[in-house]
């Protein structure tokens, strides 16, 4: 029979004393995501512009942005670290909840012209660092606007069948057949960049059809047509043509894309790294080639 | 003397006359045609301006004071090719340029003043003021496009 040795217990003790803080401490390191890392996501992701007011030295993501759609206005809201008016008051897990679920700290879903579908996807990691940037900034007291929704869409409830005929919540998983540049451009275009909102065409009920993914449609938002992003069309601008657009908006011939694409280029993908383009570009190029959209 | 002045005064208000009819009477797909033309020659010139606004192309105040020069004309040629007889025509001007006359040439008058911005910051050669007021130059492009051409 073992008789506890005293001292061999208090040094146990000890160490479990020890593992537990240096648990705790890398526990709340990770808690606390990484706000550089999280400043470059919220570019790749596009923030800015859906959450900040349309004029001239309007506060950055103090929401205010009009959104229209069919089923009628949305207002982006406050997501700066305000008490009130913003997510001053939410844990990490209420952020991650938002993105990962497309539901408020209250549990009500959210309205999917906030493209919780897309950012769903994004990494529990990324999340965090996202987290940690928005909880830097400084905090902006700009009352939300409710949206101004046509009748039945503003009943917040429906989005219950929605989600449950629509989404699917999860990060995306790396496909281990494609390489490491066109999973990562993968996680740009699905996850962050969730260019498919714009780019997908969308069944009557504003669900995208899934099998026309970045294929383009002819309603896209603002009620004209947004291009087709697989090699179908695609395949006519060589990658140097393709990185210069996504830089500066402009092609070859000196012609300069539309204010909504224009805003996208200056938000994120003129700010992505090299490697970020590349494998974004990669990735387009790797879809499969899908046709326009019949008339 | 006094005949043959007032022969040719005849003549030439005759045939000033006659040329502007032909010009009024321009088929539709001409008209579009000519507007696509400034358009391009917009791009032409644009393109390298763009690029240094962009950090992509060496700066050159010289050739921005030029091409900025020739925007300053070819931003003026494009808007009466705009005519309501080519609305059945095939481009990428979509129905709003006449279902909204006055934003249109809102845009317009919005481009010409950006170019003639550029063309006055470029006389003072500050590289910075002058790659931003390239920058909203091309925002006004961008801008009327957006509204009123369709996206390729």
């Amino acid at each position: 029979m073992r008789v506890p040795c005293p001292r061999a217990s208090s040094r146990a003790l000890r160490s479990g004393v020890l593992a537990l803080l240096l648990g705790a401490a890398a526990a709340t390191a990770q808690a606390q995501g990484d706000a550089k890392r999280g400043q470059y996501l919220a570019k790749a992701g596009g923030c800015l512009a859906c959450h900040t007011e349309e004029k001239k030295d309007a506060a950055p993501f103090a929401g205010g942005r009009a959104l229209k759609t069919p089923f009628g206005t949305f207002y982006g809201p406050n997501i700066t670290p305000n008490p009130e008016a913003g997510i001053g008051r939410w844990s990490e897990a209420d952020f991650i909840r938002a993105m990962r679920l497309g539901v408020r700290p209250d549990g009500a879903h959210y309205f999917p012209a906030f493209p919780y579908p897309s950012f769903t996807r994004i990494t529990d990691g990324d999340l965090r660092d996202l987290f940690a940037f928005l909880r830097s900034l400084p905090p902006n007291s700009r009352a939300n606007q409710a949206h101004d929704l046509r009748f039945p869409f503003g009943l917040r409830f429906l989005v219950a069948p929605w989600k449950w005929l629509f989404f699917t919540a999860g990060p995306l998983a790396t496909d281990a057949r494609r390489s490491a540049a066109v999973n990562r451009g993968a996680y740009l275009v699905e996850a962050l960049g969730h260019c498919g909102e714009c780019h997908t065409g969308r069944n009557f009920l504003g669900a995208p059809n899934r099998d026309r993914f970045l294929a383009g449609s002819k309603t896209g938002p603002d009620g004209k047509g947004v291009p087709n992003l697989t090699p179908t069309k695609l395949k006519k601008w060589d990658d140097g043509e393709l990185k210069d657009f996504l830089q500066t908006g402009m092609t070859p011939d000196g012609d300069v894309a539309a204010e909504t694409m224009g805003e996208v280029v200056r938000n994120t993908t003129g700010q992505l790294t090299p490697d970020d383009l590349a494998a974004l570009i990669a990735y387009l190029r790797s879809l499969p080639p899908l046709p326009d959209e019949s008339r | 003397m006094k005949k043959k002045l007032f022969a040719a005064g005849l003549a030439l208000a005759l045939g000033t006359g006659y040329t502007f009819n032909a010009l009024a009477q321009a088929k539709p797909d001409v008209l579009v045609k000519q507007r696509q033309a400034a358009m391009t020659l917009i791009g032409k010139y644009f393109g390298p301006l763009g690029g240094m606004a962009q950090g992509k192309v060496p700066f050159d105040a010289n050739i921005v004071a030029r091409n900025a020069g020739y925007l300053e004309v070819l931003t003026k040629l494009p808007w009466d090719g705009f005519d309501a007889s080519t609305q059945n025509e095939k481009s990428a001007t979509l129905p709003e340029v006449w279902k909204d006359p006055a934003k249109f040439k809102a845009a317009q008058d919005l481009l010409q003043k950006q170019v003639a911005n550029v063309v006055a910051v470029a006389k003072g050669g500050n590289e910075a003021a002058i790659k931003a007021a390239l920058g909203d130059v091309g925002k006004a492009c961008g801008n009327c496009h957006n509204t009123f051409r369709e996206k390729k």
